[in-house]
């Protein structure tokens, strides 16, 4: 059956060319995508070997801006905040969302629509907002420290939720948690309930089920969640503003400032595509590991 | 009735990529005819039909219509309609919608519509339908709708992709029956591809076999079954041994050929020469008996039951793969397991086919997968 | 059917996450009722002050103003010119298909910060004001990839032997979209822009960079989280909040109306099967 189906469908496909140009259908929204994307990006990659002068930039070229982002100790400093901020929200997300998913999926049986919606429905609750919120949550006087002190367990209000990486890790979590569990989910999708169970028949405890049947199954959606995720955490620049504090604070707000606030382009760009070289390299490695694990395509056959 | 040519394939070659899939095939279809076009999956069949309806245009040659030719229009400006594999009805629209489809872009409406559309769902037997969607459906009347919504039409060719093979058994046999009945009652050309010989023997007109590109015969069911032309055709139109032979000495239509070690009087009824040549039997002309009375000697592999006999697989001294007999059977079965058997069979009843460009590498497991 | 299992562990997972994610966001519009300023236990009880006063206020109607017409362009443009991307990318050669993708793809893995900050800089260099128009034009790059993914998933899942069938039928390729293609896919596509709607609605990280002197709904957010403790912030939260999910029940009706005699419409959550 499945035979006859792939080897009926590949010609149709193959003779779905009788149209005229169907690429040209494609041309305005890639013209867009050129020139308001890939131009900008390209133009900002100049400006990184540019001399700076207050909201503008000079020739000749230079890897001044790449040498003053390297080098200065703050940089540094950031680059390891956002560094841990990122893996721990990165891997505190997959780690959640894996056994959601498995529990949509394999165990939620008529709940299941009803709670992916819930979870799905908390990812357009405005970003800002979540920030606000973890900031009335877990303030010096915000409703956590108030809670407990009107409560009588507390007198003097817990210093370190707030304005640290704790706050900026919790925070971030809450915005790319129900993202990971519908990537996640559509991972856990395909897989059959029988091939647990075949696991479970052939004698695998809930240990090994997972390590050799769930977690390669479900690899190559878990890995790339995890590193989108790392990439979008990590870069973030508005939340560290507002619930970091000094302790929390990360490069992206460094770089933001570097444009907006000390109108240094070249520096901004030069730290924007160090960022974004260790984001490729992330991507890649990613790859490169799912590939020698022979995990990056499952097919499941049905 | 004047016979004419409705629809002619003029060397008609296909690549995909560096892909032969059609290899300059010519065919003329007459007026009324229902052709299957048979073979495995892969052989070229439905990339005919495909250039037929014209979603694919042939890398070489011509598709004549009526005498017009047609090769290079467009799917929606030729005068064929096609049945596909599942149906393809369309998802949001009833069973009356579906059918008045093709009239609707063609502008035909009110009381011709209306007729015609009742005419197509009378034909197929599903009046009453016309406001269920297709999946309120089974599948055999899905295949109704979709033969309904490409007759409504009156094309000159109705084309038909394996219409039958995603369904049941039972359900095909009934709607082998409903198409025959359809064919009949229209008069109307099909054109119909499967890969189930069955279904060809019991359909056609006349069935064209399929193999790699090429066609291997043209003929109708009963010359393809007793007259194959090519070992290809003989184990693929119903079952049949297909024996590497030499032949040792021809003379008109006999001929002596070495097989397992003994010498064998065989009929030929082309042309052959000293030389290796294939011998192709079907397994009901082979004849056991347990008694020592010349003939192969063979021992039984395998026995089954069949209803109205045993079919057995009989290994031969000499021969690479093991002979595959039928044998009628009224009470219990003749022979068992282990038993060491004589294997023979009348002189005329086998053909003998030299070796040829195109079969002398054929490989008696190619068909495997064929039902 | 589904076979359902007894899994404990990952049921209580399910539950504390579901809790750790609703409880800030019900804080958020339980505080939005308060009666007085404050933005803490005890609650004192509840009011609609705050939502009077921020209804009326012109600044919270401008940035409201602002954020619809902004939204409602940038949807309109993702809807007509991602549809036609998408339907142009699965017809067209497969060596044509991979890099066109990966084009309309890449603005996803990107962090909004660099999509913002270039576009600032490409727009300083042009010399174009930052308006309402930049920010379009931005959200679109932003937007874009999302519709561009749900619109391919469901013209992907169509059986191509109905637009054949249509075409073998005599309709020609504008008839085959608009009478197949078209009716089969426009729940899904609807939906896409009502997300469409809702993500240039909330968008902040990359409006930052390419406003001019106006305001849309999460600036005005933003300039009122960076001062102090305001209570009207619980409200404009959580009137943008009930916007974009109200949005996004719509787009889960439109695409539950699509799953429509499918079996499983969980699979409907997925947006037609996209991520």
């Amino acid at each position: 059956m499945t035979a006859v189906e792939q080897s009926s469908r590949t010609p149709a496909r193959e003779g779905s060319r009788f149209h005229v140009g169907p690429a040209a259908l494609a041309i305005p929204a890639a013209l867009w995508m050129v020139v308001f994307f890939a131009a900008p990006l390209l133009l900002f990659f100049v400006y990184s070997f540019l001399t700076a002068r207050l909201y503008a930039v000079s020739g000749p070229l230079t890897l001044e801006a790449y040498r003053d982002a390297l080098t200065t100790h703050i940089n540094a400093t950031l680059a390891l905040n956002s560094l841990v901020v990122g893996i721990s929200v990165a891997a505190t997300t997959v780690v959640v969302a894996l056994p959601i998913a498995y529990w949509l999926r394999f165990a939620a049986g008529r709940w299941e629509t009803v709670v992916l919606f819930l979870i799905t429905a908390t990812f357009f609750a405005s970003y800002l907002v979540r920030i606000y919120a973890w900031r009335s949550i877990l303030g010096d006087n915000g409703l956590l420290n108030s809670g407990l002190k009107s409560l009588g367990i507390l007198d003097q209000p817990l210093g370190f939720v707030l304005y640290n990486r704790f706050a900026v890790t919790v925070a971030l979590v809450h915005i790319f948690l129900p993202y990971v569990v519908l990537v996640l989910y559509a991972g856990f999708r395909p897989i059959s309930p029988a091939l647990v169970e075949a696991s479970q028949d052939l004698g695998a405890n809930a240990v090994t089920r997972w390590r050799k049947v769930i977690l390669p199954l479900v690899a190559a959606p878990a890995a790339t969640s995890f590193v989108l995720v790392f990439v979008l955490a990590a870069a973030d620049y508005v939340t560290p503003q507002f619930l970091g504090g000094t302790d929390g604070a990360m490069l992206g707000v460094r770089i933001q400032t570097a444009l907006t606030g000390a109108g240094n382009w070249p520096l901004g760009a030069a730290l924007s595509f160090l960022m974004l070289a260790t984001f490729v390299a992330c991507y890649a490695l990613t790859l490169l590991l799912l590939r020698s694990l022979r995990l990056d395509r499952v097919r499941f056959v049905s | 009735m004047n016979v004419q040519t409705r629809l002619s394939i003029e060397g008609v070659t296909h690549r995909f990529g560096r892909v032969t899939a059609l290899d300059s095939v010519s065919l003329a279809i007459e007026e009324g005819e229902l052709v299957t076009l048979l073979g495995p999956s892969g052989c070229g069949k439905t990339t005919l039909l495909r250039i037929i309806a014209g979603f694919i245009n042939p890398s070489e040659g011509r598709v004549v219509v009526e005498g017009r030719d047609v090769t290079g229009v467009p799917p929606h400006k030729r005068p064929v309609n096609m049945v596909f594999q599942r149906a393809a009805l369309f998802p949001h629209l009833d069973v009356r919608a579906n059918v008045a489809f093709g009239l609707q872009v063609a502008g035909i409406r009110g009381e011709e519509a209306d007729g015609r559309i009742a005419e197509a769902l009378r034909l197929v037997r599903l009046e009453g339908y016309e406001q269920r969607r297709a999946h309120e459906l089974s599948g055999g009347q899905m295949q109704r709708v979709a033969l309904a919504r490409a007759l409504v039409n009156r094309p000159r060719v109705l084309l038909l992709d394996e219409p039958l093979s995603a369904l049941d058994l039972k359900i095909r046999l009934e709607m082998e029956v409903e198409l025959r009945r359809v064919h009949r009652e229209t008069g109307a050309t099909f054109v119909y591809v499967t890969h189930d010989q069955r279904e060809a023997l019991a359909l056609s007109d006349r069935i064209v076999v399929f193999d790699n590109g090429h066609i291997e015969q043209v003929g109708s069911p009963d010359e393809i079954y007793h007259a194959p032309a090519s070992p290809f055709a003989a184990r693929f139109v119903g079952d049949a041994n297909v024996i590497a032979v030499d032949v040792v000495s021809a003379q008109g239509d006999r001929a002596v050929v070495a097989v397992g070690g003994i010498h064998l009087d065989v009929a030929s009824r082309v042309e052959v020469g000293a030389g290796p040549a294939w011998l192709v039997l079907r397994p009901e002309v082979v004849r056991l008996s347990s008694a020592h009375n010349g003939g192969l000697r063979g021992l039984v592999l395998d026995s089954a039951f069949r209803g109205t006999g045993f079919s057995y697989r009989v290994q031969i001294d000499g021969l690479a793969e093991p002979m595959k007999a039928e044998i009628a059977a009224e009470h219990g079965a003749p022979f068992s397991v282990g038993d060491d058997v004589s294997v023979m069979w009348e002189s005329s009843s086998c053909r003998l086919m030299p070796h040829t460009a195109t079969n002398v590498d054929y490989h008696q497991s190619d068909n495997e997968s064929a039902d | 059917m589904s076979v359902t299992q007894r899994s404990p562990v990952t049921f209580v997972v399910t539950i504390l996450a579901l809790v750790f994610l609703y409880v800030p966001l019900a804080v958020v519009v339980l505080f939005s009722f308060h009666a007085t300023g404050a933005l803490s236990f005890p609650f004192t009880g509840f009011s609609f002050r705050w939502y009077e006063e921020t209804l009326s206020s012109p600044e919270f109607r401008a940035a409201l103003w602002n954020s619809t017409v902004v939204a409602l362009s940038v949807s309109f443009f993702t809807l007509i010119l991602g549809t036609m991307a998408a339907y142009g990318l699965m017809r067209c050669r497969p060596r044509l298909r991979a890099p066109l993708a990966a084009l309309f793809f890449l603005p996803i893995t990107l962090p909004g910060l660099f999509v913002g900050i270039s576009l600032l800089v490409y727009f300083a260099r042009l010399g174009v004001q930052l308006s309402f128009a930049t920010v379009a034009i931005a959200h679109f790059v932003f937007v874009f990839p999302y519709f561009f993914l749900i619109a391919t998933a469901a013209l992907d899942r169509l059986d191509p032997a109905l637009e054949e069938a249509a075409s073998d039928l005599g309709a020609s390729p504008g008839t085959v979209f608009r009478k197949v293609t078209l009716p089969q896919v426009w729940p899904i596509l609807a939906a896409a822009t009502a997300l469409s709607f809702a993500l240039s609605f909330d968008e902040f990280i990359i409006t930052f960079f390419v406003i001019g002197p106006d305001s849309t709904l999460p600036m005005f957010i933003f300039s009122k989280l960076r001062r102090t403790v305001d209570p009207s912030i619980n409200v404009v939260s959580t009137l943008l909040m009930a916007i974009t999910l109200a949005l996004w029940a719509v787009a889960f009706i439109f695409v539950l109306r699509a799953a429509r005699g499918r079996a499983r419409r969980a699979d409907a959550l997925l947006l037609g099967g996209a991520s």
